[in-house]
């Protein structure tokens, strides 16, 4: 019996193989006759963890891959990536900002470097926030507007949302702080630090390390206040969306993060979920370094494809071509986003390190 | 025609393979001891996503030693904690740690029973922490929380009540840190129970209120509201809790799975998916459903047993040297200080292994010799009262120690200079002497009252003279009012086994500690959680 049962058992296994190698026949035979071609070459790199959704969206990738490429990413800290990331194993580099960009390139020079599409920032709050900023003078009556001197006199005496005058909708016992990112480890946060750092040096960009020294014991206290900090914009975003008003009254994020929100098909905005521009702003320029020819073949497509350009504003970027972005926001129904006029640029990468040295940050 | 049949079976072929899941994997995760309630929806994402998940459980802050002495990584991919503020704070643990995936969340909240929240008018409207501890202060109501160097929910409530009570509406500062303020010292009076854990909190919470544990009922506890719902949704209540949610604020867990850097590629993928997988919608609504935490996904609906109302969250400190003066200041000026008689097995057979020789290193390690994380900690606090009852063919005499509120050194010393004069040799007495230890602590509790008392037993053998068990059972049915509170915690040591000793754990309210797998050093210091 044994001995039978092995037999028997051999055979079913010989059938097997004969099926499996005909399954592997058909395929290859199926392949030519539709025409797929070969398996696309793999691309890998590292970018800022805001643009993770969008290399994961399956028809973002569907455009890679008639385009011969598959796309892989890993999200690291756009200040990790200009300074501490291996490099070696990325065709591309793909920072949220231009100082860490201009910092990789003076380590790894290339040819040319891409920037498809950019993000100002933004703050999103809820409409009872919007009421008392604008009762405190932050926010101008009827606009999106935030303030930044305004809120950072405000916030420099340590305010409380219970001291605000005529505060029913929302007396916490908790300062009128904005909710921002960790600006050690995110870029977001670096940005923030960046605009607040132009106010206190009466609206100019912080040029050098003495200016840097001056403005910090005015910006310290608006991330120490607000004790523990998230690492990426993602986790503040998401804890927005999630937790709402009671742990982030206000958050400095990414405009295409909101915008994402508003254009997707099931948006997970509280009704009373508002969105507000800081004065001045600044762009996020998600600037792609590449590494290899293959890095470079990205940074085209995503300049340059406009399938990929309607996707990056359907995701909530602005392309660098305008009318892309104004198709994808009229298509959806959502407002037109305001003309932004005071925007600001960031400091170098060397002014900004010496920033965020004087916050704490370890090199 | 011949291709097409070729091609039908090739993808037939192709589909079994693309639908088995991938090789399974196990990810090893150290993980806080509350998340043993996922075992359902971790066993459900094992098969539809092939990775498996081990969880160990451990305690907040030997986890945070274990992952900044770079320990965990060694047999861990992963680590799962209700929060990773604290490890954040660590230098040698935050660059061991990779990007954190939140995966559910709960706010530390307090529940009372309905009746005394009735009482105390709190039922239907915003309560704040000061009128909580104005109540507390006033021995309005009593509340049981769990040790803030060993579990996450008591180490959220200390953050809570002085960022309320003390801090000016930001995170805390050093000098805050310190506070002593009256409000601290009277919402920590009225704390009644203490626990090494939220699990065993839970436990011995509901063992007293139902009557199984011979302690008088405490009228409420501080926990994760997915806790306090479970406990209300088990039936096993006589009444139902009322949950308090502090109007000017809570610290909420968010529990984030964190890969540990250095995990190779294929596990940090098996990690991706796992919770890729855990983070749909689907999922989350499971998790919500099965274990009353909140989802952490934008745009799942919140059950309504959730509080609705707008939950502030308060600032968590950010710098190690806030968070350290906090728990040195709670223990050493804030809480109500312990007492602990230890009752030590000084018997013949102590001289074995060295055991006498560990007993002392372990005394020595509680007593400041131990410079771990952990060991700073648990180490005996300013104000505590430590009694040494050696025994062997009886009680010996004991020794009582008071450690000074402002200079604790001397007395710690004293303390482990008695640990190493101590001599084996004799028989086993062991409920002659915990007969002795509770007569001690009558009269101790007489003569100072507000303290926490607590019995630990260490013994590496059976009872082999003097009382039997059924007599101590006899005693302990009848002991006096002011001791029934008291509970026993045993180690087992050695090689002894012996089944009865859990029945004085057991019947007395506390619980066994195995020191014949575990250092005895270490189980001295997981006990500290407890009294």
């Amino acid at each position: 019996m044994p001995r039978m049962a092995a037999r028997s058992g051999r055979r079913v296994l010989s059938w097997v193989l004969a099926l499996v190698l005909l399954g592997v026949l058909g395929v290859v035979v199926f392949r030519d006759r539709i025409g797929v071609t070969a398996p696309p070459t793999v691309v890998t790199g590292v970018i800022g963890s805001e643009k993770v959704a969008f290399f994961a969206d399956p028809r973002v990738r569907e455009v890679f891959r008639a385009n011969g490429l598959d796309v892989r990413v890993d999200p690291a800290g756009s200040r990790q990536i200009a300074t501490t990331v291996q490099l070696a194993n990325y065709d591309f580099a793909f920072p949220s900002s231009s100082p860490a960009a201009d910092k990789l390139l003076a380590a790894h020079p290339a040819a040319r470097t891409y920037a498809p599409f950019s993000s100002p920032m933004a703050v999103a709050t809820f409409t009872p926030i919007v009421d008392l900023l604008t009762r405190a003078g932050v926010v101008a009556t009827g606009t999106p507007t935030f303030d930044v001197q305004a809120y950072l006199a405000l916030a420099s005496k340590g305010t409380r949302w219970d001291q605000l005058a005529g505060n029913t909708a929302f007396p916490a016992r908790k300062n009128v702080l904005l909710s921002t990112t960790a600006p050690c480890d995110s870029n977001s946060g670096a940005m923030y630090l960046a605009i607040t750092s132009y106010v206190a040096n009466k609206d100019a960009v912080v040029g050098d390390a003495a200016a840097a020294g001056a403005v910090l014991s005015q910006v310290r206290p608006l991330f120490r206040d607000q004790g523990y900090l998230p690492a990426t914009t993602d986790v503040l975003f998401e804890d927005y969306l999630s937790s709402g008003m009671g742990r982030v009254p206000m958050a400095l994020v990414y405009e295409q993060q909101y915008l994402a929100e508003q254009l997707s098909a099931d948006p997970a905005l509280a009704p009373d979920a508002r969105m507000l521009y800081p004065r001045p702003t600044l762009y996020s320029r998600h600037t792609l370094v590449p590494l290899t020819p293959a890095g470079d073949r990205v940074g085209e497509l995503l300049t340059g494809d406009a399938d990929l350009t309607g996707l990056e504003a359907q995701l909530g970027f602005r392309p660098t071509d305008p009318r892309a972005f104004t198709d994808a926001v009229r298509a959806k129904g959502v407002p037109a986003p305001p003309a932004l006029v005071d925007v600001i640029e960031p400091p170098s990468f060397a002014v900004l390190e010496a920033l965020l040295a004087g916050l704490g940050c370890p090199r | 025609m011949r291709w097409l049949v070729l091609a039908v079976v090739g993808a037939l072929v192709a589909g079994c393979t693309a639908a088995t899941p991938a090789d399974p994997q196990t990810l090893r995760v150290l993980a806080g001891s509350e998340l043993a309630d996922l075992g359902p929806v971790l066993d459900e994402a094992a098969a539809a996503t092939g990775v498996r998940v081990r969880l160990d459980p451990v305690g907040t802050l030997d986890g945070a030693e274990q992952v900044a002495s770079g320990a965990a990584q060694k047999d861990h991919d992963a680590i799962w904690f209700s929060s990773n503020r604290y490890l954040s704070l660590l230098p040698d643990a935050a660059p061991r740690l990779g990007a954190g995936v939140d995966i559910a969340s709960s706010p530390v909240v307090l529940g009372l029973r309905r009746s005394v929240a009735q009482r105390l008018g709190w039922v239907g409207r915003p309560v704040s922490w000061s009128e909580i501890a104005s109540a507390a202060g006033d021995g309005r109501f009593t509340y049981g929380m769990t040790d803030p160097s060993a579990s996450n929910t008591g180490f959220s409530t200390v953050v809570a009540v002085a960022t309320a009570l003390v801090g000016s509406g930001s995170a805390l500062t050093v000098g805050q840190a310190a506070s002593t303020a009256p409000g601290m010292r009277a919402f920590f009076s009225a704390q009644t129970l203490s626990a090494g854990s939220s699990g065993f909190l839970q436990d011995a919470w509901t063992r007293r209120a139902t009557g199984a544990d011979p302690g008088p009922p405490v009228d409420g506890l501080v926990n994760y509201e997915s806790v306090l719902l479970g406990m209300n949704a088990s039936g096993t209540l006589p009444e139902p809790l009322e949950l308090i949610y502090p109007s000017d604020g809570v610290v909420t867990a968010d529990y984030p799975f964190t890969v540990l850097a250095g995990v190779p590629d294929p596990l940090r993928d098996a990690a991706r998916r796992l919770t890729d997988h855990l983070r749909t919608p689907d999922v989350q609504r499971r998790i919500m459903e099965l274990t009353h935490r909140r989802p952490a996904v934008p745009g799942v609906p919140k059950a309504p047993e959730l509080g609705g109302a707008t939950l502030v969250e308060l600032p968590f400190p950010a710098q190690a040297d806030v968070v350290d003066t906090l728990l040195t200041s709670w223990f050493d000026r804030i809480r109500r200080p312990s007492r602990t008689i230890y009752v030590l097995d000084t018997s013949g057979s102590m001289q074995e292994e060295d055991r006498i020789g560990r007993l002392r290193g372990a005394l020595a390690g509680l007593a400041g010799a131990d410079p771990s994380l952990t060991g700073r900690f648990r180490r005996f606090r300013a104000r505590e009262q430590v009694t040494l009852l050696p025994f062997s063919d009886g009680p010996r005499a004991p020794q009582t120690f008071t450690v000074a509120e402002n200079d604790p050194g001397p007395v710690r010393q004293q303390i482990a200079d008695a640990g190493t004069v101590l001599a084996p040799g004799g028989q086993t007495a062991i409920y002659d002497s915990v007969r002795r230890a509770y007569e001690l602590a009558g009269q101790q509790i007489a003569a100072d009252p507000d303290r926490f008392t607590s019995i630990v037993l260490m013994t590496d053998g059976a009872n082999t003279v003097g009382s039997d068990a059924a007599a101590f059972r006899a005693f302990a049915d009848a002991r006096p009012a002011a001791v029934r509170g008291v509970p026993v915690f045993c180690v087992l040591f050695g090689d002894g086994v012996n089944a009865e000793i859990d029945d004085i754990a057991r019947e007395t309210g506390g619980r066994t500690f195995d020191a014949r797998t575990t250092s005895l050093a270490e189980v001295f210091k997981d006990i500290r959680g407890y009294v």
